[in-house]
């Protein structure tokens, strides 16, 4: 129990060695869940528009139809991630608490290069480990802003930017479409078509389109934006009759009421004493 | 002045070794249902690469004879080649005789095929589907070497794993009391290929696009087409 | 010949020919001689396939054969017992729960099926050829023993290429009952019992503590099952419907296919009454 309360926080590797030898022997790895995944981000006018598609796989499985792939930053701040998905939401969460207290510490808005400078940080330290890619967005004094953030922790910042294994159907869009200072509307039909373009063209990505939008005033996200394919109808109805299982053996035990409270369930006053 | 690329010779280079891949997995899901005086069956018209789509609607089902066809997946290249040489073979045939193969004559012959290339197989999952001599549907599952089991309904490819319990509970009612297995029908056959279709396509990146479905009768035969999601 | 010169018609023979060469058909050499296989160009045996199993994105290609068996034979004063499960896996699936994997090669010889599925079948039903084709030249039946040799000598031809079988070829000749052993290394040994298989461990354990040559036909029959149902509960790839054969002087006779699901909750119930 020592080892346990010895960790505070990051990784553990003491079973390192331990999987090296499992995988040695033919015990491969468990899969972990990735997003192959469309991720766009442009700057426009006003601020930033981010877009993500909402599918995550297992292998060729698809395991969540509808998952969240834009991560809350900082109220003026929020991040696409590609990668693996368990990397991804702890990152996230990581550097949202990190940037809350350089916030509190500082009493200011953090700036996006902040948030850029401290992710790619991180994740060089891991040296790729940690699979994120990432599109981060936001606007703050010094305007709208959009890096690529790459898991081995480089990046880059551009006007418009993809990750993600649709990254280049949705960067083809772009290409062609995107020009400086586009209106808030070009900008989200921009976005959008750029993720439709990864869902249909990539395996990888599918299901919706999400978009968030930053401006000085806030964010907003829209969750579904575009649901860019229906489900099929089913013919057939599949209904189990009550006995179709066949039961091996019973066992009743009755409940016995030991005591009785009654609470009112509702809103109670907040205790301010 | 760009820089001058020098000629290296083959034996300064460090040694390479250079990987012979053959085979490749193009998705693709198919599935087969018998009744008593029909046979359907389906593909999805999804053909794929890892995460890309080569085509939306490549069918995976040939006909060989008037009342037999062939659905094929796996590695699209060798469908195409065992499908050429397997049409062949039905063509020099009727030559000789003067008369198409019957169904269960084209089983076995595809059975061969299969095992002849046993060292360096065909990478091909097939069902062959026909009418029999008595105008019975019948359905044939091989694996890759050939090894080959007469059926009444079965799945193959990408889906398989998503599809053939679905069909085992439903037309063989397996493991449950108090329920008999249903008269197959064509309405069931078809109802039950569209919804293993759309479900195997909610959940399997491969699946996808369209289903096409062709239904053989001693009247003829007979093809639909239905719309599937296409991310 | 010459009628047919004369009106410009070409024999099929040859229009064949020229249709094979047209769309270079290439000759399938075990249409006319089984034993015949297409060797690859590339080094040989199924583990270098086996290499070539990725495509070039480095993802792994499945290509799986049915495997995963439970099989056993015996011989005993009344004749010969087989039983076999029906259960085939690829990998972890279940490609069938229904497979024969006892073959009627004809009415007096009896094979099983353990191994590559498509390599007992295949291989079988040449032997079946063979036998028939020595009925045939010598107007007699031909001995277990020399079909178990046919067999034997056919696979070993193909030793170290990657065929995967271990069966066993039982009947009754002259000699009276006869049961043999037959695998892709060539092996090949006459006995009394033998079992096959992932499951043939738990299969042995029941054979071997219930089995002696005296046994009725009832109880040696129920011997097998009892074998391949305790196979099919302790071996994941071993399930499906236990099948039992009896082979006497007559030919062989199918006695019984149950569910072991069924064979399961009987067992159970004899066991609770007993008790």
């Amino acid at each position: 129990m020592d080892s346990l309360e010895d960790i505070h926080t990051g990784f553990q590797f003491s079973n390192f060695a331990r999987n090296e030898t499992l995988v040695a022997k033919g015990f491969p790895m468990p899969k972990s869940r990735k997003t192959g995944t469309t991720i766009a981000g442009v700057v426009f006018k006003d601020g930033v528009v981010l877009g993500a598609d909402t599918r995550a796989t297992e292998g060729d499985i698809i395991a969540d139809k509808n998952c969240s792939k834009i991560h809350y930053l900082q109220p003026n701040m929020y991040c696409c991630g590609a990668g693996t998905a368990a990397d991804l939401v702890m990152t996230t969460q990581l550097m949202a608490s990190q940037l809350e207290l350089h916030r509190l510490n500082t009493g200011r808005q953090v700036p996006v290069v902040a948030a850029n400078r401290m992710l790619k940080q991180m994740l060089f330290r891991y040296q790729g480990y940690i699979g994120a890619a990432l599109v981060l967005g936001g606007v703050d004094k010094h305007g709208s802003h959009i890096y690529s953030i790459h898991p081995h922790g480089s990046t880059d910042r551009l006007p418009y930017t993809t990750m993600g294994s649709g990254s280049l159907a949705a960067m083809s869009v772009f290409e062609v479409h995107w020009k400086p200072d586009l209106e808030l509307e070009e900008a989200k039909q921009l976005v959008r078509d750029a993720i439709a373009g990864g869902i249909f063209n990539d395996l990888g990505s599918g299901s919706n389109v999400d978009l968030c939008i930053i401006t000085k005033d806030g964010a907003t996200m829209l969750r579904p934006y575009d649901v860019a394919n229906v489900k099929g109808q089913r013919q057939g109805k599949y209904i189990y009759k009550t006995g179709t299982t066949d039961i091996l053996s019973t066992s009743v035990r009755p409940i016995q009421i030991v005591s009785e409270t009654v609470r009112k369930v509702g809103e109670e006053e907040m205790e301010t004493a | 002045m760009a820089t001058e690329v020098m000629e290296v010779g083959d034996y300064m280079r460090d040694p390479r070794k250079h990987h012979f891949s053959p085979y490749m997995d193009n998705g693709g899901t198919t599935v087969a249902i018998a009744g008593d005086d029909f046979v359907m069956v389906a593909s999805d018209l999804r053909l794929s690469r890892g995460f890309n789509i080569f085509s939306r609607e490549q069918s995976k089902i040939f006909g060989l004879t008037p009342k037999t066809m062939l659905a094929s997946t796996g590695c699209w290249a060798d469908v195409l080649t065992l499908n050429k040489v397997l049409q062949a073979r039905l063509t020099m045939y009727s030559h000789e005789h003067h008369d198409v193969m019957s169904t269960t004559a084209v089983a076995q012959l595809l059975s061969t095929m299969l095992y002849w290339r046993r060292f360096f197989p065909y990478y091909v999952s097939n069902i062959l589907v026909g009418l029999d001599e008595e105008g019975k549907g019948v359905v044939y599952h091989y694996d890759p070497v050939g090894h080959m089991e007469k059926l009444t309904y079965s799945a193959a490819g990408a889906s398989v794993s998503q599809i053939q319990p679905l069909l085992d509970n439903q037309i063989d009612a397996l493991n449950m009391k108090n329920v008999t297995p249903p008269k197959m029908t064509k309405e069931l056959a078809h109802q039950l290929i569209h919804d293993a279709f759309i479900s195997a396509a909610e959940r399997d990146i491969n699946t996808g696009d369209g289903v096409i479905i062709h239904t053989i009768t001693k009247e003829g035969t007979s093809e639909e087409k239905i719309k599937l999601r296409r991310d | 010949m010459a009628l047919e010169a004369l009106h410009g018609i070409t024999r099929y023979h040859s229009k064949n020919e020229m249709l094979r060469d047209e769309m270079m058909i290439p000759d399938m050499e075990n249409l006319s001689n089984q034993c015949q296989l297409a060797i690859p160009s590339i080094p040989k045996g199924e583990v270098n396939v086996g290499e070539y199993l990725v495509d070039e994105t480095g993802r792994k290609i499945k290509l799986n054969y049915a495997h995963g068996t439970t099989t056993l034979g015996f011989k005993f004063d009344g004749g010969v017992i087989m039983a076999v499960d029906s259960r085939a896996t690829s990998g972890q699936y279940i490609g069938s729960g229904n497979v024969k994997k006892i073959i009627e090669i004809n009415p007096y010889l009896l094979g099983t099926m353990a191994g590559g599925a498509a390599d007992c079948t295949y291989w079988e039903r040449v032997l079946a050829k063979q036998c028939r084709i020595y009925e045939l030249r010598n107007r007699e039946r031909i001995s277990v023993a020399a079909a178990s040799k046919l067999l034997a000598n056919m696979v070993y031809q193909y030793k170290g290429y990657g065929l995967s079988m271990g069966v066993m070829i039982a009947g009754w000749d002259k000699k009276g009952p006869g049961l043999y052993y037959v695998d892709n290394d060539g092996n090949r040994m006459p006995g009394n019992a033998f079992s096959v298989g992932s499951g043939s461990i738990y299969a042995y354990g029941v054979l071997d503590s219930g089995y002696s040559k005296d046994l009725s036909d009832a109880e040696a029959q129920e011997l097998g099952r009892r074998a391949i149902y305790h196979a099919t509960h302790r071996d994941a790839y071993s399930g499906g419907i236990v099948r039992v054969y009896h082979i006497k002087e007559d030919g062989w006779i199918k006695i019984s296919e149950e569910d072991c699901k069924d064979l399961h909750y009987k067992y159970a119930d004899e066991k609770s009454a007993f008790s």
